[in-house]
């Protein structure tokens, strides 16, 4: 067991974060970059850089768009909330990341943690279940849209039991070793699946607006691809 | 005769004939995403989209029908998927190791319906945490299935002899525009007394070249005599090019490709003019297509103005003098998707109205935020869906108004204007008197202080007045 727990903090953590951070970084890379080049195509290239602005913040910081769907916004608010805290400032985790890399930032009080992870397990799977509850999310869901919630939760899990051994029925090892497998699960699920919304969201409404601006003569263009330039409409 | 066939909608029969639409419609496909910027919009909605549901709430159709395929982003998947399977390396890795989903005449014939149960309002954007715009979605689904003839007949019709016969969408000769003009100078002179308000025709060099819907010129003789007044009082230097005299561009609605060209055509006879600006008349859809000027004709393309934009500038400035009597049934508005729902042209028309209103209300929700009046997206063209249009897809509008309790029901716009009057008629309001904003403004501008259009010294300093107010 210490083996392969030493390789799943190791050489597999590694491989995940590092694809992670390519991952993530070639998205918004690309992503920038399309929009770069559209923006150099587009016959109108004034922009409402303000009214994109504000769309922006308002979904970076949806506070004002509680009030629709009132429950299943508290719900997602809260568990993107828990998700987002507790693994970036765990004591623990911090203590990692001072001895790989020695760098390090200040932690949240271990209690703090405890709560919040029980916040983001229970979250998860109401979101699941509230999924599953309403007929429009029902219709419209794919089966990655109930797993991701529930792979997601499942480093929360294990994390909570490697953090109370007592109070968990499984070995330590056994335990921390699912907590880093599954977190490793989820780093390289991110840039992959619809979870890369954390780096594109900043983006989106700009896509949105700039999907408007058409290059000049696409229409044009696109008739002699087709062969249409000249037949009659 | 259309057939409707797999539609609700009527086709031309060569919609129904064709062979391997599949594949011609991937082609099509292909082609727009490398000359268009479409691509980046999929790439993106495509590894986001989260089927959280928040849009479904947002439309007007989905609130009435509750149906599974009126969910904005069911709708928008359809697309999606196509995208997804045969132009992202996953989707075509996906493809070869698995085999799957693969494009079928049912499913276009599924998508060609789905399309045309969305009147690409954009409302739902704004609900969307990902910022999906549907009808962004929608606008582009319609293009690619034009290029395999799913397009509704009633626009493809007009769209023809707009480009290819008489020169505009409701097929109104040289002659037959001058008659009508003629008529409403002499309607000006009959009710007013004012034999010197004119419909100027071919003027080289004006400032505003005017460009309403063509249709306003069979349907709405008041909106017309509205806009021609409004000029008159102001001195504007303005006139009607016989080369091109409507705004209406259903490219918008249903393919790119036309909607280039009928924007260019717009801009062509500005040029032949010399004109400087394109003044659109009272219509949502003609104002956005006309703000593509710039996207099909650079930065150089004229300037487009609304008429909104002209008659509130003017009337701040203390341009248009009105009588002291103010319209006093109750008035409300309704905001065209078009010109609202980006927020372009949303206070204008209500500084106007409490200008000249004393019971104006608002509906709720209003704005950007304004529900579509059902009949969108060039939806209010196709006849033949009159009863989903009223009673599906304008139930919402319906019941807004009805909660207004106005007698006139204001839209600025000429395809509202015809969906709202259905509306009303469907839904037993008939209390309600749907009109322009410039049919309103007619009845209380006071001729007797107006200025003449002829005194031209009064012609400049208004001249010299409405370029000093573009700056604010
Ligand atoms: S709100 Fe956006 S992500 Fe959610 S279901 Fe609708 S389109 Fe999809
Ligand atoms: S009709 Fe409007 S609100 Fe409904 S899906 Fe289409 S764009 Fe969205």
């Amino acid at each position: 067991m210490e083996f392969w727990l030493a390789w799943a903090r190791g050489p597999a953590f590694l491989f995940a974060f590092s694809f992670m951070l390519l991952g993530l970084t070639r998205l918004v890379a690309l992503t920038a970059w399309e929009t770069a080049r559209a923006m150099r195509r587009a016959g109108n290239k004034t922009l409402p850089y303000r009214q994109v602005l504000t769309a922006t913040l308002k979904w970076l910081l949806p506070f004002g768009k509680l009030k629709d769907r009132l429950l299943l916004s508290l719900t997602s608010l809260t568990f993107h909330i828990a998700i987002l805290i507790v693994p970036v400032f765990l004591a623990g985790h911090i203590a990692l990341w001072a001895r790989g890399l020695g760098i390090s930032w200040p932690a949240i009080p271990n209690p703090l943690a405890d709560v919040l992870t029980i916040v983001a397990i229970i979250m998860a799977v109401a979101l699941v279940i509230q999924r599953a509850a309403a007929r429009p999310t029902r219709a419209l869901s794919r089966f990655q849209d109930y797993a991701i919630p529930l792979v997601v939760a499942v480093p929360f899990v294990s994390g909570f039991l490697a953090m109370h051994p007592l109070a968990s029925p499984f070995s330590y090892e056994a335990t921390l070793f699912v907590h880093v497998m599954s977190a490793n699960l989820v780093f390289v699920l991110i840039p992959i699946t619809k979870l890369s919304h954390m780096v594109l969201i900043p983006g989106v409404q700009l896509v949105s607006e700039v999907a408007w601006h058409w290059p000049p003569d696409a229409g044009s263009k696109v008739a002699v691809a087709l062969g249409k330039e000249n037949e009659p409409i | 005769m259309g057939k409707k066939g797999k539609y609700s909608f009527y086709v031309e029969d060569k919609a129904l004939e064709v062979t391997e639409r599949p594949r011609r419609f991937l082609e099509a496909f292909a082609a727009v995403l490398e000359h268009s910027n479409y691509g980046l919009p999929l790439e993106v909605y495509t590894r986001l989209s989260t089927k959280c549901s928040r849009c479904a709430a947002s439309c007007q159709l989905y609130q009435t029908t509750g149906e599974d395929r009126d969910i904005p982003c069911h709708r928008s998947e359809l697309l999606l998927k196509i995208f997804r399977r045969y132009f992202t390396k996953s989707g075509l890795l996906k493809a070869r190791v698995f085999g799957g989903f693969t494009l079928t005449d049912e499913y276009l014939d599924e998508l060609g319906e789905a399309v045309y149960r969305c009147t690409a309002c954009r409302r739902c954007k704004s609900t969307c945490p990902m910022g999906i715009d549907h009808g962004l979605v929608t606008h582009l689904a319609r293009w690619l299935l034009s290029e395999i003839d799913v397009v509704p007949k009633a626009l493809l019709v007009a769209t023809r002899v707009q480009l290819e016969g008489v020169g505009n969408t409701s097929a109104i000769p040289v002659p037959a525009l001058k008659d009508t003009c003629e008529f409403l100078e002499e309607e000006f002179q009959d009710i007013y007394n004012r034999d010197d308000i004119k419909f100027p025709m071919d003027v080289e060099g004006a400032e505003y070249v005017f460009f309403p819907a063509v249709s306003d010129y069979l349907l709405e003789p008041d909106t017309l005599m509205g806009n021609a007044a409004v000029m008159h009082v102001t001195g504007g230097s303005w006139t009607i090019g016989t080369g091109n005299y409507d705004g209406i561009n259903y490219g918008l609605f249903y393919s790119d490709r036309m909607m280039e060209r009928i924007v260019k055509n717009v801009v062509a006879e500005v040029r032949r003019l010399g004109g400087k600006k394109i003044l659109v008349g009272e219509c949502g859809h003609a104002t956005r297509s006309a703000w593509f000027a710039s996207t099909f004709c650079g930065p150089d393309a004229p300037e487009v103005v609304n008429c909104l934009q002209y008659a509130w500038d003017q009337l701040r400035a203390g341009n248009i003098p009105l009588k002291e009597e103010r319209i006093e049934e109750r008035v409300t508005y309704h905001d065209p998707c078009n010109i609202a729902r980006a927020g372009r042209i949303t206070e204008e028309p209500r500084e106007i109205l409490n200008a000249i209103c004393t019971d104006f209300v608002e509906m709720t929700p209003n704005r950007t935020e304004n529900y579509c009046c059902g009949g969108g997206g060039g939806t209010v063209s196709i006849d033949e869906i009159r009863a989903f249009r009223t009673g599906l897809m304008g139930k919402r509008k319906a019941e807004q108004i009805r909660a207004t309790g106005a007698k006139y029901l204001v839209s600025p716009c000429a395809n509202c204007k015809k969906q709202l009057k259905e509306v009303c008629e469907d839904n037993g309001l008939d209390e309600v008197e749907v009109v322009g904003l410039h049919d309103l403004l007619l009845k209380v501008i006071d001729f007797d202080i107006g200025r003449s259009a002829t005194d031209s010294k009064d012609a400049q300093a208004h001249a010299a007045k409405t370029e000093e107010g573009e700056g604010t």
